[in-house]
C-alpha cells in the first residue's frame, strides 16, 4: 500500500469513530430531552390521582407476585414480611424456592406458620418438579402467602413456575429482595387499566438503590447517600438510565427491557409466549423481546409502559468483584437476547421494534463497549508510533468529559424536580462531586466488565449467573 | 497575560472543527457551572418550601378551627369569623398560599361531617376561593382545569354542574375523568346520565374509580340501565355489566342475554360473568346449544356458570368435555361433575389416561 492508500484508509477509519461518537451523543441528548417531557407529562397526569380508591376496590384487577428465592435465608423472613405489606386489596404473594442449600424453606415454615397442601397446578409452562411441595399458612393473617419449593432450575425456571401457580391476571416479577413501596401495585397496574386504545403487555418501574437506606419491618424510613464511591456511582448511573433513558423509550413504545428485579406483566401474554426463556442469563429483556414479537406477528396493537415513580428499592453490589459479575451477566444476556431475536433486527414488519429499537441497543449498547476498547487500542497504537495530533486528543477528551459530566448533573435536576429523593443537606454538592468522578472510578470497570461478558459469551460458554453475595438491607437500620 | 495571548494564539491558529470542539467544550463547561448554581438554590429551594408549607398549614389550620368554633347564634357571622375571612381573602390572592389553604381546607373537611363540614364550604365561597377554582376551569392547560374540577369535587361545589358537564367529552382523558368524578361523586347515581352523552371510552381505571365512589352510597335509587347495555359505546356496556353485578340488576336480564350475541368477545364474556353471579338459568340452554361456537375464554366462564347452575340433565354434556384439551375445562366438567354425580364421578378414574386427567382426576378424589 503506498502512503495516499494509507491516508485514505485512516481518514475512513477516523470518520466512522468519529460519525459513531457524534450519533451516540445524539441519540443520548434525544431521549433525554423526550424522557424530559415524558416525565413531566407523567408528574403533571399522577399529581391529582387518588390511588387509595383503587387499592380499596375489591374490584381492582387481581395480581400475584412472584419471588423466586436462591439461599436468601439470611433474609427471607424480612423479604416477605416487606411484600407482604402491600396496601393492594387483591393480591398474593408466591414464594418460588428454587431448590435453596440453606434453611430458607425451613424458616418460612417456622416464621408463617405453614403447612403442606395440595395444591394443582397446570403446567402451561415446563419447569423443574416440586421438590418439597407447595405450602399456605394456618395464619389467616398470612392468607396471601403460597411458598412453593422446586428443584434448582434457575431464576427463569423458578419464574416460570410462579406462572403456573398464579391464578390472577397480572403477576408482578420481583427479586425477592428488593424493597417494594406500599402504593407499588396500584402504580403499576394503572397503565394496564387506563389505556383503551391499545394493549398493555407490561409495565417496568424504576430500580433505586437502597444501600444505607433506613429500612424497618420492611418499610423504607430514611433515603441516605451510601458512603462507598462504587455505590454512589451506581445511583448516579441508575438516575441517568432510568430518568433519561428508559422515559424516552417508553414514549416512543421501544423498551426493550423490563428490570428484572420488579416488572407488572399480563399474565395471558407472558404464558402464550411460553414464559421466561431459561437457556439466558438475560431472561428480563429476553421475554421483553419476544412479547413484543409476539404482538407484532399476531398484528395486535400493544405498550409496554413504565412508571418513573421510586417504587422498588434493591441492594447495589458494593465491590468491584460482585459489579463486574453483574455487568458481565448482564452484556452476556444483551447479545443472547438480540442473537436469539436477530429476526426482527431491521426488519420493516416488525416497525419501531426492528427499525428503532433493535438498531439502536445493537450499535449502542451491544456494540458500544467492543467499539470504545478497539479505539483505546487504536489510540495506544496510534501513540507508540508517534502519530498522536494531541491538540485534537486533548480537545475531544475535555468535550467527552464535559458531556458526560452535564449529562449526568441534568439526570441530577430531572431527580431533583420530580422525586427529590435525596432530601438532606450537602447530598446534592456530593452528587455533583460523583458526576465528576463517576467516569474515572465506574466506567472503566463497567467496561471491562462489558468486555469480559463478551469474551465469557464466545469462549466460557458454561459460564451461567454469577455470585451475588447478600449484606442484607436489614443491616442498613444500623448504619 | 502570558498564556491569554498564547491560548488566544493557539485557537486563532487550530483547524476551525478544533476551534468548533473547544468552543463546544467551552458552552459545556459554563453550562454546567449554572447548572450547579441552579441546582444549590433549587435544593435550598425546596428544602425551604418544605418547611413554609409546613408553618402556614399550621397557621391556617389553627386559623380554620378557630373560625369554626368561633361562630355566636345571634349574628351569622362574628367579628372573629369576619376577621379570618378576610385574613384567608389576602391569603389567597397568592397562588402559593391558596394552594396550602384549599389543601387545609380540603384535609379539615374529610376529617369531620355535619354542620362543621357545611361551614367549611360555607368558608370556602366566603373567602373567594371558589372564584379562583371557577378561573381554572378556563385555563389553557389541561391539568389546572383537571385540578381545578378535583377542588370543585371535593369542596362539594354542586352549582357549576351545568358548566362541568359541558366536558363530558373533552379530548383529554384526565379532564374526562375529572368530569366523571365530579358528577358521581355530587350526583350519585343521577350523575350517571353522562352515560348518555359519552362518546369516549371509559377505561378500566375510570370505572372502578366511578363504582367506588358510588359504593359510598347505599340510599340511592339505582337508574335503569337497560339503555346502557344496549349503548354502542362498548365501554358504557362493559361499565353497566359491572353495574348489573354490584347492584343485583335482576331485572335487566334480558339485555344481559341479548349481550351473548355481542359483537365484543370481552362483553360476551363480562355478560357471562353477570348471568351467572345473577343465576339466570335462561342462559344455560343458549350458551350449551352455542358451545362449539364460543372463544375458549367464553367455554371457560360458561363452565364457571355450570358450577352454580348445573342441574342432572347436564350430565351428558359434562362428561363429553372430561377429556376436552383445555386444562380448566377438564378441571371445571370434573368438579362439576363430582359434585352432581358423585357415583358416576367415582367410576371414572381410568376414563383417560391422559396426564392431565389422571392429575386432575387425583386431586378432585383427595380434596
Amino acid at each position: 500500500m503506498n502512503t495516499s492508500t494509507v491516508q485514505i484508509i485512516l481518514i475512513i477509519i477516523h470518520s466512522l469513530f468519529f460519525i459513531y461518537a457524534f450519533f451516540a451523543i445524539a441519540s443520548y441528548v434525544i431521549l433525554a430531552i423526550i424522557s424530559t417531557i415524558e416525565t413531566i407529562e407523567y408528574v403533571k397526569k399522577n399529581s391529582f390521582v387518588n390511588y387509595k380508591e383503587i387499592l380499596s376496590s375489591t374490584i381492582s384487577p387481581s395480581i400475584s407476585i412472584i419471588a423466586p428465592a436462591y439461599n436468601e435465608s439470611l433474609n427471607i423472613i424480612e423479604n416477605v414480611r416487606s411484600l407482604l405489606s402491600s396496601h393492594y386489596v387483591n393480591y398474593d404473594v408466591i414464594i418460588v424456592n428454587d431448590g435453596s442449600k440453606d434453611d430458607s424453606l425451613e424458616k418460612l415454615i417456622a416464621a408463617y406458620s405453614l403447612v403442606k397442601v395440595n395444591f394443582l397446578i397446570n403446567q402451561q409452562i415446563l419447569t423443574k418438579p416440586i421438590r418439597a411441595g407447595v405450602f399456605k399458612s394456618t395464619n389467616p393473617a398470612f392468607e396471601k402467602l403460597t411458598v412453593v419449593d422446586k428443584e434448582n432450575g434457575g431464576k427463569a425456571d423458578a419464574l416460570n413456575m410462579g406462572l403456573n401457580i398464579s391464578n390472577n391476571k397480572y403477576v408482578a416479577c420481583i427479586d425477592v429482595d428488593c424493597l417494594l413501596l406500599e402504593n407499588a401495585l396500584q402504580k403499576m397496574v394503572k397503565p394496564f387499566l387506563e389505556v383503551t386504545e391499545e394493549k398493555v403487555i407490561a409495565t417496568g418501574g424504576v430500580i433505586r438503590i437502597a444501600n444505607s437506606c433506613i429500612i424497618k419491618d420492611g418499610k423504607l424510613l430514611d433515603v441516605n447517600l451510601p458512603k462507598k464511591l462504587i455505590v454512589q456511582s451506581q445511583i448516579l448511573e441508575y438516575l441517568r438510565a432510568f430518568l433519561l433513558g428508559r422515559m424516552a423509550w417508553s414514549r416512543l413504545n421501544g423498551l426493550l427491557v423490563i428490570s428484572g428485579a420488579f416488572g407488572l406483566f399480563d399474565k395471558k401474554t407472558a404464558i402464550e409466549v411460553g414464559g421466561y426463556d431459561t437457556n439466558t442469563v438475560g431472561e428480563d429483556m429476553e421475554i421483553i423481546v419476544r412479547m413484543r414479537r409476539h404482538m407484532e406477528e399476531i398484528n395486535e396493537k400493544y405498550k409496554v409502559a413504565y412508571i418513573p415513580d421510586p417504587l422498588c428499592w434493591t441492594e447495589a453490589p458494593d465491590n468491584y468483584k460482585i459489579l463486574i459479575s453483574q455487568r458481565n451477566r448482564w452484556t452476556r444476556g444483551t447479545i443472547e437476547t438480540l442473537r436469539k431475536h436477530r429476526k426482527i433486527g431491521f426488519n420493516k414488519k416488525y416497525k419501531s421494534l426492528g427499525m428503532l429499537s433493535y438498531p439502536y441497543w445493537l450499535f449502542f449498547e451491544r456494540l458500544a463497549p467492543i467499539i470504545e476498547v478497539v479505539g483505546i487500542v487504536y489510540f495506544v497504537i496510534l501513540m507508540m508510533l508517534n502519530e498522536v495530533r494531541w491538540d485534537y486528543t486533548i480537545a475531544f477528551i475535555i468535550l467527552a468529559y464535559f458531556f458526560t459530566v452535564l449529562f449526568s448533573i441534568v439526570a441530577i435536576f430531572s431527580e431533583e424536580l420530580t422525586y427529590h429523593q435525596y432530601k438532606k443537606k450537602g447530598t446534592g454538592f456530593k452528587l455533583i462531586l460523583i458526576s465528576a468522578l463517576e467516569p474515572f472510578v465506574l466506567h472503566l470497570f463497567i467496561l471491562y466488565a462489558a468486555i469480559r461478558g463478551n469474551f465469557d459469551y464466545y469462549f466460557n460458554k458454561k459460564k451461567k449467573w454469577g455470585e451475588m453475595t447478600r449484606k442484607g438491607m436489614a443491616k442498613a437500620e444500623n448504619n | 497575560m502570558e498564556i491569554y495571548h498564547y491560548l488566544l494564539y493557539y485557537f486563532e491558529n487550530s483547524p476551525t472543527i478544533i476551534q468548533i470542539v473547544w468552543i463546544a467544550s467551552c458552552v459545556l463547561f459554563i453550562s454546567i457551572l449554572i447548572l450547579i448554581v441552579y441546582l444549590k438554590y433549587l435544593r435550598s429551594g425546596l428544602r425551604k418550601n418544605e418547611k413554609t408549607v409546613i408553618e402556614y398549614q399550621k397557621e391556617y389550620e389553627s386559623d380554620l378551627i378557630t373560625y369554626l368554633y368561633a361562630g355566636n347564634e345571634e349574628a351569622e357571622i362574628s367579628a372573629e369569623q369576619q376577621a379570618i375571612i378576610d385574613k384567608l381573602k389576602s391569603c389567597a390572592s397568592d397562588e402559593f398560599k391558596r394552594r396550602i389553604i384549599v389543601s387545609t381546607l380540603l384535609r379539615l373537611r374529610n376529617e369531620i361531617s355535619g354542620e362543621m363540614a357545611d361551614a367549611i364550604q360555607k368558608l370556602y365561597f366566603q373567602s373567594g376561593l371558589i372564584s379562583y377554582a371557577l378561573k381554572r376551569l378556563k385555563n389553557d392547560k389541561w391539568y389546572v382545569v383537571a385540578k381545578g374540577i378535583r377542588e370543585l369535587t371535593q369542596l362539594h361545589v354542586k352549582e357549576v354542574h351545568d358548566k362541568i358537564v359541558t366536558l363530558v367529552n373533552h379530548p383529554k382523558k384526565e379532564i374526562r375523568k375529572e368530569v366523571l368524578l365530579y358528577l358521581v361523586t355530587l350526583f350519585h347515581f343521577d350523575g350517571l346520565k353522562f352515560l348518555d352523552l359519552l362518546q369516549t371510552q371509559l377505561s378500566e381505571w375510570d370505572q372502578i374509580q366511578l363504582l367506588e365512589v358510588l359504593q359510598r352510597f347505599d340510599e340511592q335509587e339505582i337508574p335503569d340501565i337497560n339503555q346502557w347495555l344496549k349503548s354502542t359505546n362498548e365501554s358504557v356496556v362493559a361499565f353497566s355489566l359491572k353495574l348489573a353485578k354490584i347492584y343485583n340488576q335482576f331485572e335487566v336480564k334480558d339485555a344481559l342475554i341479548a349481550l351473548l350475541s355481542h359483537p365484543q368477545k370481552n362483553i360476551r364474556i363480562d355478560a357471562i360473568h353477570v348471568l351467572n353471579h345473577l343465576q339466570v338459568y335462561e342462559a344455560k340452554p343458549i350458551l350449551k346449544n352455542n358451545f362449539d361456537n364460543l372463544s375458549q375464554e367464553e367455554q371457560i366462564k360458561f363452565f364457571k356458570l355450570l358450577e352454580n347452575l348445573s342441574e342432572i340433565s347436564d350430565e351428558h354434556f359434562l362428561l363429553a368435555h372430561t377429556t376436552h384439551q383445555n386444562f380448566e375445562i377438564k378441571l371445571l366438567a370434573l368438579k362439576i361433575l363430582k359434585t352432581l354425580v358423585v357415583e358416576k364421578f367415582k367410576s371414572m378414574k381410568d376414563f383417560s389416561t391422559d396426564a392431565d386427567y389422571v392429575k386432575i382426576y387425583e386431586y378432585l378424589a383427595y380434596n
